[in-house]
């Protein structure tokens, strides 16, 4: 079995920490864990997430593009500031790299469907079963998506209307 | 409803095993009868035999789906190649699963496409991805394109052209901008010939396109 590198983007420390665990026990996995440094010493996970704040697309890109993990998990925060351009950004200089978003329960389809439409190739919920973070990464590793069958339904509807 | 069609009784018998408990179910074993079904009883549900006589692929089904909208079609075949699978889906049906499929599973997978998902394999579904990518970013670069061209505009220019876009009159933007109906009319002609557009609908077009949507998503920590 081929290792999957993966890289976390949350500053939700016990979301991130139950993620990070539930990812270890999954064999051929590598978790990028150097990605929580950087030069300032300041959390890079930190500069990974606040790209609409402090930090520009561009150094969060240089960033990933640096670690280059096969997956990165970023949460998917709809009250935040900013745009889509982080994806865009991703798709064009880190094609290698696969996105899954990370949503809660107050995540909107509309906004998960613009998210995938700007490159976001999965979604699944915090609390979902640790055993879906290791599918999810196998899925979406192997070039597939992964969303619910509902999402399914609506993407086919965006793309036909 | 549940239309059920098939040239086989067989296949007919098992399905309806599948489906009974879930609605009023009615089968078809021939296209013309299929046609009439849908108009007469509009099924909530078709299942629809890949080989069906007469049905002629994705064209015969795309037919179909025309005669009543609302039906929900899921299409039960032999094996097919995926390039076949996603040109069936591409015409908006939503499902496909094997014809020979256990009447639980059957049950499941109608139950499924009635709650708005869709039954499609995993591995077909990164060609629904990329085609919601693909159609983004032709509509981004369109929008890019015509944001381009309305940045050529002077301030009033601009003004005007929106108010164009609300679908607003020419004596309705000069009474608003309180200037008159001729120095509109000036200005959207200056207007069409840096848009290289000839009225003022396909202006209205442009205008209301190049609006950003109002539904702003933030992806962040």
């Amino acid at each position: 079995m081929q290792t999957v590198t993966v890289a976390i983007a949350d500053t939700d420390p016990g979301r991130r920490a139950k993620l990070e665990q539930s990812l270890q026990g999954g064999q051929g996995i590598k978790l990028l864990k150097n990605i929580i440094l950087d030069e300032s010493d300041a959390p890079a996970e930190h500069q990974l997430e606040s790209h609409a704040g402090m930090t520009s697309v561009e150094e969060v890109v240089a960033r990933i593009s640096q670690l280059n993990p096969r997956i990165l998990f970023i949460n998917f925060d709809q009250s935040t500031e900013g745009d889509f351009a982080l994806l865009g950004a991703l798709q064009r200089e880190c094609p290698e790299t696969l996105v899954v978003l990370l949503t809660d329960k107050s995540a909107q389809d509309e906004q998960i469907l613009q998210a995938l439409a700007n490159g976001a190739r999965g979604c699944l919920n915090h609390e979902a079963d640790p055993l879906y973070f290791l599918k999810a990464v196998r899925v979406v590793d192997q070039g597939e998506i992964w969303v619910t069958r509902k999402m399914l339904g609506k993407i086919l509807d965006k793309v036909l209307h | 409803m549940i239309l059920l069609a098939s040239p086989s009784q067989d296949d007919l018998f098992r399905w309806e095993q599948g489906v009974r408990g879930l609605a009023p179910v009615f089968c078809s074993t021939n296209l013309d009868s299929v046609r009439s079904e849908l108009v007469r009883i509009k099924p909530q549900v078709l299942l629809l035999d890949h080989d069906l006589p007469k049905l002629d692929g994705p064209n015969g089904i795309s037919g179909l789906m025309k005669l009543n909208p609302e039906t929900k079609v899921i299409i039960l075949s032999h094996a097919i190649s995926d390039e076949i699978e996603w040109g069936l889906f591409r015409t908006g049906i939503r499902g496909c699963c094997r014809g020979d499929i256990e009447p639980g599973q059957l049950k499941g997978v109608v139950e499924a496409v009635q709650q708005g998902e869709l039954w499609i394999r995993r591995t077909l579904s990164w060609h629904l991805l990329n085609e919601l990518v693909m159609i983004t970013q032709e509509k981004n670069k369109i929008k890019q394109a015509v944001s381009d061209l309305l940045a050529n505009l002077t301030r009033r220019e601009y003004e005007i052209a929106t108010l164009v876009g609300d679908g607003e009159s020419n004596k309705q933007i000069a009474r608003r901008l309180d200037i008159t109906e001729r120095t509109v009319k000036a200005h959207l002609t200056e207007v069409f010939r840096k848009l290289d557009v000839a009225d003022r609908l396909k202006l209205a077009l442009i205008v209301k396109g190049s609006m950003p949507s109002r539904d702003t998503t933030r992806i962040g920590h």
